[in-house]
């Protein structure tokens, strides 16, 4: 096996485009305990750790950040600007696995394996978060919603890699929160509730939920949001979210919790999640 | 896991019974087989491709008809390995075909698939939900050369 350390985001792509097998190396968390068990070998890894673009979180014109592919999640789980709306992408970093592995691992990597159980892509699609793809030949910014296609699947064609994570300005007053369910501290989730809302009076003026771990990409209803809208996300508002979003829902039987199991969490901790945003709103 | 489809094919039971029980039909209605080889006595070897994103392997089967009842059910039983035994995979299958009227066809398979290994590991429940997938796909392509 070949190992590439490119010290720009041209060079990366040439490497990778030349070579369909090679894949490129960012923390290497997944990736790397992927190839001990022998699940995946790549011809070449082409490391990313020498390109400065990838390494930066900037504030955007549009009010926004633009989150480097590979910033870890220990440093989003530390960053101070990712607060009011954004604040559900820190929690999710934060909940991730253990010390160890937040050191390691990054944003562009886990959102490039595209494990509908890990922490950031449903975070990231409640944030209406957007991927930046690179290739060879140009750059786009796919819908977090859009990005996530299958189990372990992307919309990443051949010769591209993520680039960047793009999130919005959040409307006004917007907070976030990462309801994350699991067995043990620092396992995958058994269900997990990302939020961002805001409150107006009372009543729900804006609200994005999306559920991780819930099917085979992050789940997201807009017709259950709209239950919640103008409401005071109250228990009969959640009700009938949740029903529209159980309906959505096409989890897996597994050791962290059945498919009927993991139904049953979802109203509990969307309620849940609703009331600790509305908590931590300033 | 048990693994368990119902299917309508739009073709009388005789002529599906005859197109299930053909190797050569069947191996390319199934997602990733490459060859099939007919090794006598109601035993075939096949050679199928599986992969969920960035994994891919190869499953070397081999697949032996215990049983059979022509029109309307046989009695499978599979072995193999991928990965040079990295993993292996038992399953038990029953399948069965019954005349649904107007000239139609119901297919109902069952199967209990056993795989122990590193595929195991990496969790029972992803390939639950891959198997099914696959299992669709195999009815769409089998209806679809079926009915032709």
């Amino acid at each position: 096996m070949e190992f590439h350390q490119p010290a720009n985001l041209d060079q990366a792509l040439a490497l990778l485009a030349a070579d369909p097998e090679a894949r490129p190396l960012a923390g290497g968390a997944t990736l790397v305990a992927m190839m001990n068990a022998e699940l995946v070998a790549p011809s070449a890894l082409v490391s990313l750790r020498g390109i400065d673009e990838l390494q930066t979180i900037e504030e955007t014109a549009e009010g926004g950040l633009r989150i480097g592919a590979m910033l870890s999640h220990a440093d989003l789980a530390g960053e101070a600007r990712l607060a009011g709306g954004h604040y559900v992408v820190r929690q999710a970093a934060a909940g991730i696995a253990h010390p160890a592995v937040r050191n390691i691992g990054t944003i562009g990597g886990a959102v490039a394996h595209g494990d509908p159980s890990s922490d950031l892509p449903a975070a990231l699609v409640a944030a209406d978060a957007a991927i930046e793809v690179t290739g060879p030949s140009a750059r786009r910014a796919v819908a977090a919603e859009d990005f996530f296609v299958d189990y372990l699947t992307t919309s990443l064609a051949e010769g591209e890699m993520v680039s960047a994570i793009l999130l919005p300005a959040q409307p006004e007053g917007a907070v976030g929160h990462y309801e994350k369910f699991a067995r043990v501290h620092g396992d995958y989730a058994t269900l997990s509730v990302a939020v961002v809302l805001a409150m107006k009076s009372g009543e729900c003026s804006f609200v994005r939920v999306a559920l991780g771990a819930a099917g085979p990409t992050p789940v997201r209803v807009p017709d259950a949001e709209a239950r919640l809208l103008g409401s005071a996300l109250d228990a009969q508002a959640v009700r009938a979210a949740s029903a529209l979003l159980i309906k959505a829902c096409d989890p897996m039987d597994d050791v962290r919790g059945s498919a009927e199991y993991r139904l049953m969490l979802v109203p509990r901790l969307l309620a849940r999640a609703l009331a600790a945003a509305q908590e931590g709103a300033p | 896991m048990i693994i368990e489809e119902t299917f309508t094919v739009d073709a009388p039971l005789d002529h599906v019974w005859e197109c299930i029980r053909d190797p050569a039909f069947v191996a390319p209605c199934v997602p990733g087989c490459q060859d099939v080889e007919d090794i006598g006595n109601g035993a075939y070897r096949a050679a199928v491709k599986v992969g969920i994103g960035p994994i891919k392997t190869m499953f070397k089967l081999e697949i032996e008809v215990l049983e059979e009842a022509p029109p309307g059910f046989a009695r499978i039983a599979t072995r193999g390995q991928e990965g040079t035994n990295a993993s292996r995979l038992t399953a038990k299958s029953e399948l069965t075909l019954s005349a649904a009227g107007d000239g139609e066809t119901k297919v109902h398979y069952k199967s209990d698939v056993q795989v122990v290994g590193r595929l195991a590991k990496f969790g029972l429940g992803i390939m639950k939900k891959k198997a099914k997938a696959l299992g669709a796909e195999f009815a769409e392509n089998f209806r679809v050369a079926a009915e032709s």
